[in-house]
């Protein structure tokens, strides 16, 4: 056999519409990871209560210490059995933003911490509290120190997804297998889906440095 | 609810998988640590064409996803006539992901090394290769641990994707005991908690690990080089 590129060429259009939804999922993620793990790092450091913390060190070790394939098959698999049937994208998305929220949660700690104490007190003595005092000054400040890693999460995510082909989400990878499986060609096919993933993460990873540039002037 | 039974009756089986996760990982460990001292060298290399190969295989495999590269080197391998039993394959897969971040680990460790190092030795007469081996690569260990002890971790989660490929890892064996008793709960439960533990474990043993180098680096009479290292990060 050889390497015949015009399979990889006529499937270039199809596999540009999975990437689309690729993208749409990562997006969808990680926006509602971070969502979620800013809920969290805002909890934890006004409640300062020690149950919490245990169970929020808990959950991020969990997440950690396993798979994100396995976190996968146990909400696809296991929420039906309590009663919960979600589709094979809902599900997806859950896992991905379960899994992401704890390294964003780690992140934004990391994040909180460079922001100097002076800020919150000087916040006080100005009578800002509550919810001005986290959206006005020190989550600006948070995620502005925070995106180097932040868009490598991201690029995290849009790895990840490439799993939810294995719950049935016609995304990019799905969508290679389908075309693969119908004209027995995976090498080109496949190579074809490589370059696309390669092409979007490297793009976003690079955008850190321009994101950082922009916010920099802003600071300043 | 919750059926015990099925822990007892399947724990042989479960076991038997995670046995084979643990070789996967340690084989690819084995082989992706020097590839990837080999791609970190390569990549400060003088010649263009070795450091431009050795990047852009570290770009490439750091930007795809690991599902894709394992189905590509499943396919691949077969197309160009190198037939190996999916386990073989998996774990070279493995070795080349992981090598990709261990060679981008093992720069960033031979760049924490202040420039001084590589300078004095090539000033007392060792050759580039002796110098890397006995000043540099001695001082990045230090610091390249805590990133390996992750990656390692990292590996052994990532080993889970091989179930794609029909190795019989611990993944595919909670999946193929999942379709024989119809209860994911407890199945995923067990897989999820045996990931764990072994990742925990790893954790806290290069933890301590790492706190007996420290110790020995600090205590050491090296003091007054690593109060000169502090000074040389700080004017820099």
């Amino acid at each position: 056999m050889k390497f015949d590129i015009s399979y990889t060429f006529d499937a270039i259009p199809r596999l540009l519409e999975g990437a689309f939804i690729t993208m749409q999922v990562a997006i969808l993620g990680f926006t509602l990871s971070v969502i979620l793990a800013t809920t969290i790092t805002i909890a934890r450091t006004s409640l300062k209560s020690k149950i919490f913390n245990l169970i929020l060190a808990f959950y991020i070790s969990f997440i950690r210490g396993t798979p994100i394939l396995v976190q996968i098959f146990l909400v696809y698999y296991v929420l039906p059995v309590f009663g919960l049937n979600l589709g094979p994208f809902t599900a997806g998305i859950l896992a991905i933003t379960l899994n992401s929220a704890a390294f964003v949660t780690e992140i934004l700690r990391g994040g909180l911490a460079s922001v100097p104490i002076g800020q919150f007190e000087a916040a006080k003595s100005l009578g800002i509290s509550g919810f001005a005092l986290w959206r006005k000054i020190i989550l600006p400040q948070t995620f502005i120190t925070s995106i180097p890693p932040l868009v490598n999460e991201f690029t995290m995510v849009l790895k990840a997804t490439a799993l939810l082909s294995l719950i049935t989400v016609v995304e990019l990878m799905r969508v290679s297998q389908q075309i693969y499986g119908a004209n027995y060609h995976p090498v080109e096919v496949l190579s074809g889906t490589f370059v696309i993933y390669f092409l979007m993460c490297f793009v976003v990873s690079r955008s850190s440095v321009v994101l950082e540039k922009k916010f920099k002037v802003k600071r300043a | 609810m919750l059926e015990y039974q099925i822990f007892f009756d399947y724990a042989p089986m479960i076991l038997l998988g995670f046995w084979l996760t643990l070789k996967i990982v340690v084989c690819a460990i084995a082989l992706g640590i020097p590839l990837g001292l080999l791609l970190a060298l390569g990549r400060r290399s003088n010649f263009i064409i070795i450091s431009f190969l050795s990047t852009s295989f570290i770009e490439v495999f750091r930007n795809t996803p690991f599902i894709i590269q394992v189905f590509l080197f499943y396919y691949v391998l077969p197309f160009y006539g190198l037939r190996l039993p999916a386990e073989y394959v998996g774990t070279l897969a493995l070795a080349a992901f992981g090598s990709a971040y261990f060679a981008e680990i093992i720069r960033a460790g031979i760049d924490a090394v202040p420039k001084g190092q590589l300078e004095s030795a090539r000033a007392i007469g060792m050759t580039d290769w002796q110098a890397m081996k006995n000043v540099i690569l001695p001082q990045t260990l230090s610091i390249v641990i805590p990133p390996l002890t992750n990656q390692t971790l990292s590996l052994i989660k990532e080993s889970a994707i091989l179930s794609t490929i029909t190795v019989h890892e611990l993944t595919m064996t909670g999946l193929m005991v999942q379709g024989e008793t119809f209860r994911p709960f407890e199945v995923f439960i067990m897989v999820a908690l045996l990931y764990w533990a072994l990742n925990e474990t790893i954790a806290t043993i290069m933890r301590k690990f790492e706190k007996n180098i420290k110790k020995s680096r600090d205590t050491g009479p090296k003091n007054n080089s690593s109060t000169a290292l502090k000074h040389g990060e700080n004017t820099r």
